[in-house]
């Protein structure tokens, strides 16, 4: 009797957070402008990053100032400029660095002194100079292991001419599991995935919701019977629909145009994309609450998910290398949750049992954000 | 622009402006969003990205366990880039700590290392690196690559000499880099990362704020008023050019004190370089404020422009990265063109006849876009 009673409940319940959702669904159908922006943005950013977005750089602008101009330099100078990693620009006087590194004309200037020649010929250790423009940091790292990869070449060519060259004592073998053409597109797409789920979620919650306590239709909305709780699930219905069709669409793209794998289980995808998607959009919830205007929860939401999911999540600037307080405060953030399981998932091929740590943290931000926001709701209006 | 000379046109501009100004200041919330928001964002910023890649979490399987092996060992872990994180015994563990993230490198040491070694038979070294990363999996390569071709030439090298013979020439790369001699992530990050709050700031709030206005229907009332549709917009935008300049000169003192950027170059620069920004990234906001009907558009229309000004700009990856027809593409992202005239006035020393073409070509994309704005704010309200 009791459970018929509950199950009665339950059901108009749901038939009340189904009409505050196909509310909500209509609001967002009635002007498709939306929808449209949230769908074509995964798709526009997914294609910066995987075209626009790579750390790799080739044709590197070199400029040589050759002072010793004999047979040696010059052979010196193929080997360096040969490979096509660091492109001559030609000639150039060392005093005039400054000069060409502010028109932006070279980034480094190799110095290649005057015995350069005598010096190889009696078999002498000789410096070579590298003036660097410092300003750009990846970029003077990668001149600098580059110059210093050819030069080695070098002096191993110089070395080979030597009849009686021993075998090496030494060798090396590399091997890179899981994304061996070191492609950025596979190492981005998943994070891409935390950023646009922590992008739209939150943000679209938080102004929808503060938008109608700006219109104070937020109080209309109490007066009609449908619960706190309901209105809280049917108001974010919709957007978590949204939410998974925009990293399906993420995956689908990734997968079809950047060959990002999928080798691990879909399923187990989806399930941390969706509870991480409701943290999201409990964490929409809780900002739209607190500020109840539009612009200031837009604030608050890039500082609080947009910005921690971009730069702490490990999605672009690894964990590893922040400092100590940094990377105790990327423990609370969700994201890293994400990108390390979704990492696991399409380019490792993870399961749960080596993912549960962050199914686990990401379900627990997901119950302890809606249960503080609902709380809170609530407390508001009494 | 005449109806700005004239007198009544002047009192106008004042009003609106005191208006917009005193709006904005009575919200202290406004004010920390426009404030104190991009302060802590650049905080974050500059402290968590940091692209020197070190501290690569490295597992060490020495199989051959004598004195020698783990002296090699300790060395190639000496100068940090690889950090010896587990030591494992067999290859089953390389496979779990490399698949959970345990460790994104593994150095495997052969059995025989010593006895190899001692022979004069050629030793391999195996160096296992997960690929998710592919920066820090460059980076790890090359840090094992170096520091095994390093000891396999002094080997080589004794091993001529012992055999009375003479070694060959030795080449060595001396790097003198200018500007950031110490190649360090935060004076060339902190430039380009006021050129993105900016953008964010002054774009999102003046979308948002003039399709709040549309929507509350206060447009229109103004417009009833004797107000020009060129003074209110004039008055509207001037408090956030003064707030702009305001943001510019606390993120730059930021940098100084907390992050040692150093300011080499004339301010006028910056002062010109950001009022032509101001006028693009307004004249954007204007522009999107005028294509959406809520404020939920307006914040995602205008996060559809900076995400592809942003991460095509060079402030995060550099343009040299991208594809060619991409790095034509970036001419006309205004970030682009400010990012570089801040980094190389504030860190090369830069001067106006370096940095003509970026700012020439600033004035350009800020000119037009302007024009446009203006065009289409004064019909959609007249």
């Amino acid at each position: 009797m009791a459970e018929a009673l509950d199950a009665g409940r339950l059901r108009r319940s749901l038939i009340r957070v189904g009409a505050m959702a196909a509310k909500e669904t209509l609001h967002v159908l009635r002007d498709p402008r939306t929808l449209y922006l949230a769908l074509v943005m995964p798709v526009v950013m997914l294609f910066l990053f995987g075209y626009g977005v790579s750390f790799d750089v080739d044709h590197l602008p070199l400029a040589i100032a050759d002072l010793d101009r004999s047979e040696a330099s010059r052979a010196l100078v193929r080997t360096v400029t040969g490979a096509g990693e660091l492109v001559s620009v030609g000639p150039a006087d060392p005093a005039e660095a400054d000069r060409l590194f502010r028109r932006g004309g070279a980034v480094a200037v190799l110095v290649v002194p005057r015995d350069y020649g005598q010096k190889v010929a009696r078999r002498e250790r000789v410096e070579l100079q590298l003036l660097a423009d410092g300003s750009d940091v990846m970029v003077v790292n990668q001149v600098l292991a580059k110059a210093e990869a050819l030069v080695r070449a070098e002096t191993q060519r110089l070395a080979g001419l030597e009849p009686a060259r021993a075998d090496p004592p030494l060798q090396v073998k590399i091997w890179t599991r899981y994304n061996p053409a070191g492609r950025s597109a596979l190492f981005l797409v998943p994070g891409l995935a935390a950023y646009i789920l922590a992008l739209t979620a939150v943000l679209l919650t938080a102004l929808t919701v503060a938008g109608e306590w700006e219109r104070g239709s937020m109080e209309q909305l109490f007066a009609s019977p449908v619960s706190r709780l309901e209105i809280v699930l049917g108001k974010l219905a919709p957007y978590l629909v949204i939410g998974m069709l925009e990293l399906l669409l993420v995956v689908a793209f990734g997968a079809a145009v950047f060959d990002v794998p999928v080798r691990g289980s879909l399923s187990l995808f989806l399930l941390v994309g969706f509870f991480f998607l409701v943290g999201m959009l409990g964490q929409g919830l809780l900002i739209s609450v607190v500020t109840r205007n539009q612009l200031v929860a837009t604030q608050a939401g890039t500082l609080s998910s947009l910005l921690p999911s971009l730069l702490l999540s490990g999605m672009v600037v690894p964990i590893e290398n922040m400092p100590w307080p940094l990377q105790l405060l990327s423990r609370v953030i969700p994201a890293r949750y994400l990108v390390h399981a979704l990492r696991g998932i399409l380019l490792k091929g993870n399961g749960l049992s080596v993912l549960w740590p962050d199914l686990l943290a990401v379900i627990l931000f997901a119950v302890l954000v809606l249960f503080v926001s609902t709380a809170r709701f609530q407390r508001r209006l009494a | 622009m005449s109806a700005l000379g004239r007198p009544k046109a002047r009192v106008q501009l004042a009003a609106v402006f005191r208006k917009e100004v005193r709006q904005t200041a009575r919200d202290p919330r406004m004010m920390f969003m426009l404030v104190v928001a991009p302060l802590l964002q650049t905080l974050i910023f500059g402290f968590a990205v940091d692209f020197t890649t070190d501290h690569v979490p490295t597992l060490v399987l020495d199989r051959d366990g004598t004195d020698v092996s783990r002296l090699q060992a300790r060395r190639l872990l000496a100068d940090g880039t690889l950090q010896g994180v587990l030591s494992a015994t067999g290859p089953a563990e390389v496979d779990r700590d490399l698949d959970t993230g345990a460790a994104a490198a593994a150095v495997i040491l052969p059995r025989r290392l010593a006895a190899d070694l001692a022979a004069g038979r050629t030793a391999e070294v195996q160096v296992v690196i997960d690929g998710t990363n592919p920066n820090q999996s460059t980076v790890a390569g090359a840090a094992a690559s170096q520091y095994f071709g390093q000891v396999a030439e002094q080997m080589a090298r004794d091993r001529l000499g012992a055999a009375g013979r003479e070694p060959p020439a030795q080449l060595e790369l001396v790097p003198r880099i200018s500007y950031n001699p110490e190649v360090k992530s935060p004076p060339y990050m902190i430039p380009g990362i006021a050129a993105l709050l900016l953008l964010v700031v002054t774009t999102v709030v003046t979308a948002m704020g003039l399709a709040r206005e549309r929507e509350m229907g206060t447009l229109e009332q103004v417009m009833v008023t004797p107000i020009r549709p060129t003074v209110l917009l004039f008055g509207k935008i001037a408090p956030y050019v003064v707030i702009g300049f305001v943001d510019v000169m606390l993120l730059v003192t930021a940098g100084t004190w907390v992050f040692g950027v150093p300011i080499r170059g004339p301010l006028p620069v910056l002062v010109v370089g950001t009022l032509l920004y101001l006028l693009t990234t307004l004249g954007v906001g204007l522009l999107v404020s005028t294509i959406s009907r809520t404020q939920q558009q307006s914040f995602l229309a205008g996060f559809l422009f900076i995400m592809p000004a942003v991460l095509l700009s060079g402030v995060m990856t550099p343009v040299r990265s991208m594809p060619e027809w991409l790095q034509a593409v970036t001419w006309i992202n205004p970030v682009r063109h400010y990012a570089e005239v801040m980094r190389s006035c504030l860190l090369r020393g830069a001067g106006f006849g370096d940095l003509a073409t970026p700012l020439l070509a600033l004035a350009g994309i800020g000119g037009a876009v302007f024009l446009a704005a203006a065009l289409r704010f004064r019909t959609r309200l007249g």
